[in-house]
C-alpha cells in the first residue's frame, strides 16, 4: 500500500506544474510620457535570460536619460515565467491595463507564439530580442536576434571546409533544438558535408530530462565521426561540456551554436569548456566603438560580460528610440511600426545589422568564436568572420 | 567483445549513476519506511549538500572534509528542523505530509536561488581527480570512477548499520511493529527526529559526493526527488538491498539502456518502472531484515 501511496505521490508530482507569479508595476504615466512593456522570464529555468534582457534595455534607457526617440519612456516589466501559462496573462496585463505603446522582450519561442493573439488584437509592435517561433504573418512582429535556422546554417561551410572526415550531429529533443540543428544539417549537406550519424539523422536527447551525456558519447565515438556540431543551453550545456571534456570523445573538436558557452555557463563549465567553437552574432570582444561603449557600461554593474541576450534587448531599445523618434509628435504604436520598417542600418555592438523586409528579423554578420583564457577567466574569443546571413 | 566494447563505459557509468542514486534513495527509504513520513523536500536535502559542496570546494584537497562535513550537516540539520515542522501532522497522514514538504521544497529552493544565483554553479574537484583516465583503452572521467569507489563503501556500512547495530535493529524493529516499539519504551519523536536527521544526513553526503555528476542549480531538486522516488516505488520500503538493487537498475536503464536504444531514451525509465510494477507490485525485494 506504501508503494501505491509512492507511485501516487510520484504522478502527482509529475502533474504539479510549478506554478510562477507574474508582476507587474502599477503606476500611472506621467503626461507625454510613452510606456513601453517588457516581458521576460524573471522567475524559472530562463531566468538568467529573462534578467539579462531586462538590464540591455534598462542599460540603454539609462545611457540616453531615460528617453527614446526625444520621449521620456516608462518600462513596465512582467515575468514571462516558464512559458504561455504565465507569458499570456502578463503580457495581456501589460496591453490592456498598462497600454504600452509597444512590446519587447521574451525569451521563450512558445510564449512568442503564445501571445501573438493579443498583440495582434491590440495592434502594437512587438520587438523581440530573443525568440522568434513561426508566424504567418509578421506585420506587427520584428526580432533583434536571430532566426533559429540561422545559427547553424552560418557555420556549416566552415565546418565542411575545416573538418576532414564526418561529422556528428546531437542536440536537444524540442522545437528550438530541431530547429538549430535543422539549420545546421541542411547547409551542411548543401554543403556537400557528410554526417556521422547511424541513419545520416541528427540524435535528438530527451530534453530537459538529460543530465548524463556519457551513452550518447559511446555512440559518436562508435560512429567514428571526426569532429561534433551541437547545441544546447542553459543547464544541459554546462553537464554536455563538462561531461564531453572528460568522455571518450574528448579529442574531437566540439563545434556548436553559441549557447553552447555563453553567459553564466561558461562560468560553470570552467576548463572544460577551452578549444570549443562556436558561431553566434555577437562577442564582448568584437571591436567597434558601440560595443566598447556597451561593454564598459554593462560592467559598471555587472560581473562578467555582456551576452548576446543582453546586446539584443540593448538593440531592441535602440530600434525603439530610432523609430519613436521617427514617429512624429506623438507617436501611436501604428506609427512607431510604420517608422520601424522604414528603419535603415543599425549600429550595434555586433557591428552594423538591418531589418529584413520579408522575415523582420537582422540581416547580419556572424562570428567564429572558441573558448580561451582571457586573464583569470575563460571567455569567448573572436577568432574569425563566418558569413552574412538573412534575406 | 569487440560488439560490447561501445558499451563498457555506459555500463560503468551506469554503476556511478546507480550508486549516487542509492545513497539519496536510502534516505527517502528511511524516513518513509521508519518515520512513516512522505518527504517531497528530500531532493531539496540533496540541493543544500550539493550547493554547500559548489560553496566551498575549491580545487584543493583540504576543502573536501570541509565541504562534506558543512554538507552533512547543513542537511541533516535541515531534516531535522523537518521533523519539527511536521510535528502536529498525524502518523499516516501522508497527504499533508506530502503537501507540506512539497510547499517547503519550493520555499527552500527558492531560497537556495536567491541566496546563490539563478545559474548552475560550477563544482571544483582536486585537479588529481579532474580529469580523463584510461581505461581498457576507454577513457572516463577520474573523479567518478572513485566516486564508485567510495559509494560503495557506504553501501556496504549502511548495510552493516542496519543488520548490526542497536540502531539498526531498532530501524528494523521500528518498521515491522512500531506500537510494539513504543511499548519497550523506545520514544517514538526521538526514533522520528534521529531518523530524518540520518536521512537529511544522507541526502547531504549524496549531494556533495554528487555535486561533480548531477550539480547545484534551480532544478536539481526536482531531478534528484523523482528518480529517488522511482527508486523506492521499484526497490520496495523493506529492504537495503531492493533498493540498492533498483537504484543501480534505474542508472543503468539511464546510461546502457539509452547507449543501446538511443530513440527509447525518452520513456525507457518509466516503460521500465511500468513493467516491474505489473509484474511485482511489491517492488524487486522484499524485506529489510533478509536484506
Amino acid at each position: 500500500m506504501r508503494i501505491q501511496k509512492m507511485t501516487a505521490a510520484l504522478i502527482a508530482l509529475g502533474l504539479a506544474a510549478t506554478g510562477a507569479t507574474a508582476c507587474g508595476g502599477d503606476s500611472s504615466a506621467a503626461s507625454g510620457t510613452l510606456k513601453i512593456g517588457l516581458l521576460a522570464s524573471l522567475s524559472g529555468t530562463y531566468q538568467a535570460i529573462g534578467t539579462d534582457i531586462r538590464d540591455g534595455f534598462q542599460l540603454y534607457l539609462n545611457m540616453h536619460g531615460g528617453q527614446l526617440g526625444g520621449h521620456p519612456v516608462e518600462l513596465v516589466v512582467a515575468d514571462e515565467g516558464d512559458g504561455a501559462p504565465t507569458a499570456v496573462p502578463a503580457a495581456t496585463d501589460l496591453v490592456k491595463k498598462h497600454k504600452v505603446v509597444a512590446l519587447t522582450g521574451v525569451v521563450g519561442g512558445g510564449s512568442a507564439a503564445a501571445i501573438q493573439p493579443v498583440l495582434g488584437q491590440a495592434k502594437i509592435p512587438f520587438i523581440g530580442s530573443n525568440a522568434r517561433p513561426v508566424l504567418k504573418d509578421v506585420t506587427y512582429n520584428w526580432v533583434t536576434s536571430y532566426l533559429s535556422q540561422e545559427t547553424g546554417a552560418a557555420i556549416a561551410q566552415y565546418v565542411k571546409d575545416n573538418v576532414k572526415g564526418e561529422v556528428y550531429a546531437i542536440g536537444p529533443d524540442y522545437q528550438g533544438g530541431w530547429d538549430q540543428l535543422q539549420g545546421f544539417t541542411d547547409a551542411f549537406a548543401k554543403a556537400g558535408g557528410k554526417l556521422a550519424n547511424d541513419d545520416g539523422k541528427t540524435l535528438f536527447t530527451p530534453f530537459p530530462a538529460t543530465k548524463n551525456f556519457t551513452p550518447y558519447f559511446a555512440k559518436i565515438k562508435a560512429s567514428g565521426a571526426t569532429a561534433v556540431y551541437t547545441f544546447y543551453a542553459g543547464a544541459a550545456a554546462i553537464d554536455f561540456v563538462k561531461q564531453y571534456s572528460q568522455s571518450e570523445v574528448k579529442g574531437l573538436p566540439l563545434y556548436a551554436a553559441g549557447f553552447l558557452t555563453e553567459g553564466g555557463v561558461l562560468n560553470a563549465q570552467g576548463p572544460a569548456a577551452r578549444d570549443v567553437y562556436s558561431v553566434l552574432n555577437y562577442s564582448p570582444d568584437l571591436d567597434n566603438a558601440q560595443n566598447r561603449e556597451f561593454v564598459a557600461a554593462w560592467k559598471a554593474d555587472h560581473d562578467g560580460p555582456p551576452t548576446t541576450y543582453a546586446m539584443a534587448s540593448f538593440d531592441a531599445a535602440a530600434v525603439l528610440d530610432k523609430a519613436i523618434g521617427a514617429a512624429g509628435e506623438s507617436p501611436t504604436a501604428e506609427s512607431i511600426n510604420n517608422a520601424i520598417a522604414g528603419l535603415g542600418q543599425i549600429e550595434s555592438p555586433r557591428g552594423a545589422w538591418q531589418f529584413s523586409k520579408k522575415t523582420h528579423s537582422p540581416v547580419q554578420k556572424w562570428y567564429l568564436r572558441q573558448v580561451r583564457p582571457d586573464g583569470r577567466a575563460l571567455s569567448n574569443t573572436v577568432v574569425g568572420d563566418l558569413a552574412t546571413v538573412g534575406e | 567483445m569487440g560488439e560490447l566494447d561501445p558499451y563498457l563505459i555506459p555500463a560503468l557509468d551506469g554503476v556511478a549513476y546507480g550508486l549516487l542514486l542509492f545513497v539519496v534513495a536510502a534516505g527517502l527509504v528511511l524516513s518513509f519506511g521508519v518515520a512513516g513520513i512522505l518527504n517531497l523536500a528530500h531532493g531539496t536535502l540533496y540541493a543544500i549538500g550539493a550547493y554547500v559542496a559548489a560553496w566551498l570546494a575549491d580545487g584543493g584537497w583540504a576543502a573536501v572534509p570541509l565541504a562534506l562535513v558543512a554538507g552533512v550537516v547543513a542537511a541533516a540539520a535541515a531534516g531535522t528542523a523537518l521533523a519539527g515542522l511536521l510535528t502536529p501532522v498525524r502518523r499516516g497522514d501522508h497527504l499533508t505530509q506530502a503537501l507540506l514538504t512539497f510547499g517547503l521544497a519550493l520555499a527552500g529552493g527558492s531560497l537556495l536561488v536567491s541566496a546563490f544565483g539563478p545559474d548552475d554553479l560550477p563544482v571544483r574537484v582536486p585537479a588529481a581527480l579532474d580529469r580523463p583516465i584510461d581505461l581498457a583503452g576507454h577513457s572516463y572521467a577520474a573523479y567518478r570512477l572513485v566516486f564508485i569507489v567510495v559509494a560503495a563503501v557506504i553501501a556496504v556500512g549502511l548495510y552493516l548499520a542496519v543488520t548490526r547495530t542497536r540502531a539498526g535493529m531498532l530501524v528494523r524493529a521500528a518498521v515491522d511493529d512500531p506500537q510494539m516499539v513504543a511499548c519497550l519504551g523506545v520514544n517514538p519523536t526521538r526514533v522520528r527526529v534521529g531518523v530524518l536527521a540520518v536521512s537529511g544526513a544522507l541526502a547531504g553526503l549524496a549531494g556533495v559526493l554528487g555535486a561533480p555528476i548531477i550539480g547545484p542549480g534551480p532544478t536539481t531538486a526536482a531531478t534528484v526527488l523523482l528518480l529517488s522516488l522511482v527508486v523506492v516505488v521499484l526497490g520496495g520500503l523493506n529492504s537495503v538491498g531492493g533498493t540498492l538493487l533498483a537504484a543501480l537498475a534505474v542508472g543503468e536503464i539511464q546510461t546502457l539502456g539509452v547507449a543501446l536504444l538511443p530513440t527509447a531514451a525518452p520513456f525507457l525509465l518509466y516503460a521500465a518502472m511500468a513493467l516491474i510494477l505489473a509484474a511485482r507490485a511489491q517492488g524487486l525485494l522484499r524485506r529489510w531484515s533478509t536484506a
